[in-house]
């Protein structure tokens, strides 16, 4: 095992403070860290420990926005009332998260940072146009997920810098959002492709928003914009949720990997998309009634 | 590299330990503390569960998580689950459903199902499936170790 000097603040003063050391880096809840460090791919001289940290373990409705500590582990965004409420798919996300012994550990805020292209809490904060709050000792500031997120393991994060909350505003009127992912098998797996989906329906029953994210078909999870907006005011019928499908393939770059091929992972983009989208709009109409 | 000093409550008796941070809860435990019921069967790499120990109420993996990482919790292992002499209704449970072959997976699987039943004392079979789907076992073909956590549950091993 690598080397390093440990820190473990309680509060986020002495988190700022023992951040602002050259070559200190985060560990969250170690799920990633621990395994890296010891096949020797993660090294950094100062480990800081966040586990003391209470004051970013929470979940909050703070009337407009939700608000989540960086610190909220799978486990908890799994159980969470609120969550389930506001964003039905996160808790499928975090719910299908590699298993109990992962998800009591592995933090949001980690699964952000870690910047997997197949990170599964990614897409649902996306679909919600989730924003990061980021401080440091210089300060704070405010920046869109999907902007954070610059490559695979690549993150808008400056040195000194950690993930406080993610917030995002939950939709109102008739909607529904869906998160569906396709691994080796359904416990421990990594997601070969997921996608989550969001739809507003209009009294009318038209789109009157889309949200559509997907992961592990490009170098960071996407969302498809231009598909979204090319469906704005349309019904959801059949044959339109086909071309969005076919429209989505445009914004995806699926490789050929250790979990899987080019070719599956653009034959499953369109599956799961498809099935996500009936749930959500299944979901949408619901609340019409 | 400065060693550090922690306190946790270990199987219900403060534990104080001085080490360096580089150390693992798992290898702590197995060197440090001789108690070898968690095991390390994947390699430090959280895909098996054999070393599963329950961390403030929730089932972990030992062998990700750093040793400071524990500072101030309570831990419980397989070694602090018998009582005044008698092994818990889950240890008698996996015995009689024949839930216990090899026994490598066993402690792991025991102290997730501890950590399921606390939390839910009458569970599904499904529940107890998804509960127990980071603990790999070679040998007993899972079923067995379903029926367990069914009899431990039912307490019908109390006579």
């Amino acid at each position: 095992m690598q080397e390093f000097n440990y820190h473990r603040p309680v509060t986020i003063t002495e988190l700022k403070e023992n951040l602002s050391q050259p070559g200190a880096r985060i560990l969250a809840g170690g799920t990633d860290i621990v395994p890296k460090m010891r096949q020797g791919k993660f090294s950094a001289p100062i480990l800081v420990d966040t586990s003391g940290v209470a004051a970013m373990h929470f979940v909050e409705d703070q009337g407009s926005q939700i608000v989540l500590g960086a610190l909220t582990t799978h486990q908890e965004a799994a159980d969470s009332a609120l969550l389930k409420n506001v964003n039905p798919a996160l808790v499928t996300a975090a719910e299908s998260i590699g298993c109990q012994q992962t998800r009591c550990r592995g933090t949001l805020g980690g699964n952000i940072a870690n910047a997997s292209p197949a990170a599964d809490t990614i897409p649902p904060l996306l679909i919600y146009d989730a924003t990061l709050l980021l401080q440091s000792m210089t300060g704070e500031r405010r920046i869109l997920l999907e902007k954070f997120l610059l490559g695979p393991g690549e993150i808008d994060l400056k040195d000194g810098e950690f993930i406080h909350s993610i917030s995002f505003k939950p939709l109102s009127r008739a909607w529904g959002s869906a998160f569906i992912k396709v691994g080796k098998r359904s416990g421990m797996a990594i997601s070969v492709v997921n996608t989550a989906v969001a739809v507003e329906l209009n009294q009318e029953g038209k789109i009157s928003d889309i949200r559509i994210a997907l992961g592990s078909v490009a170098p960071t999870v996407i969302r498809c914009r231009e598909v979204e907006d090319s469906l704005l005011g349309k019904e959801p019928e059949p044959e339109l949720m086909k071309e969005i499908h076919a429209a989505c393939q445009k914004d995806i770059s699926p490789i050929t990997d250790v979990r899987s091929t080019e070719e599956y992972r653009d034959h499953a983009a369109e599956v799961i998309i498809h099935r996500a989208l009936e749930c959500a709009v299944e979901q949408a109409k619901g609340r019409m009634r | 590299m400065k060693e550090i000093s922690i306190v946790f409550l270990l199987n219900g008796k403060k534990t104080s330990i001085t080490c360096m941070p580089n150390r693992t809860l798992l290898d702590v435990l197995r060197t440090d503390l001789g108690l070898t019921g968690a095991k390390d069967a994947c390699g430090g790499e959280g895909e098996c569960g054999a070393c599963t120990v329950i961390l403030d109420g929730k089932p972990v993996n030992s062998c990700m998580i750093f040793i400071g990482q524990v500072e101030g919790t309570q831990i419980t292992t397989i070694e602090g689950l018998m009582e005044k002499g008698e092994y818990h209704q889950l240890q008698k449970a996996f015995v009689e459903a024949g839930a216990v072959q090899c026994g490598f997976c066993t402690p792991g699987a025991i102290l997730t199902a501890k950590a399921l039943l606390d939390e839910n004392p009458h569970p599904t079979d499904q529940e107890i499936r998804d509960g127990l789907s980071g603990n790999l076992c070679r040998c007993t073909g899972y079923n067995k170790m379903i029926d367990a956590v069914h009899l431990a549950e039912e307490g019908s091993l109390d006579d």
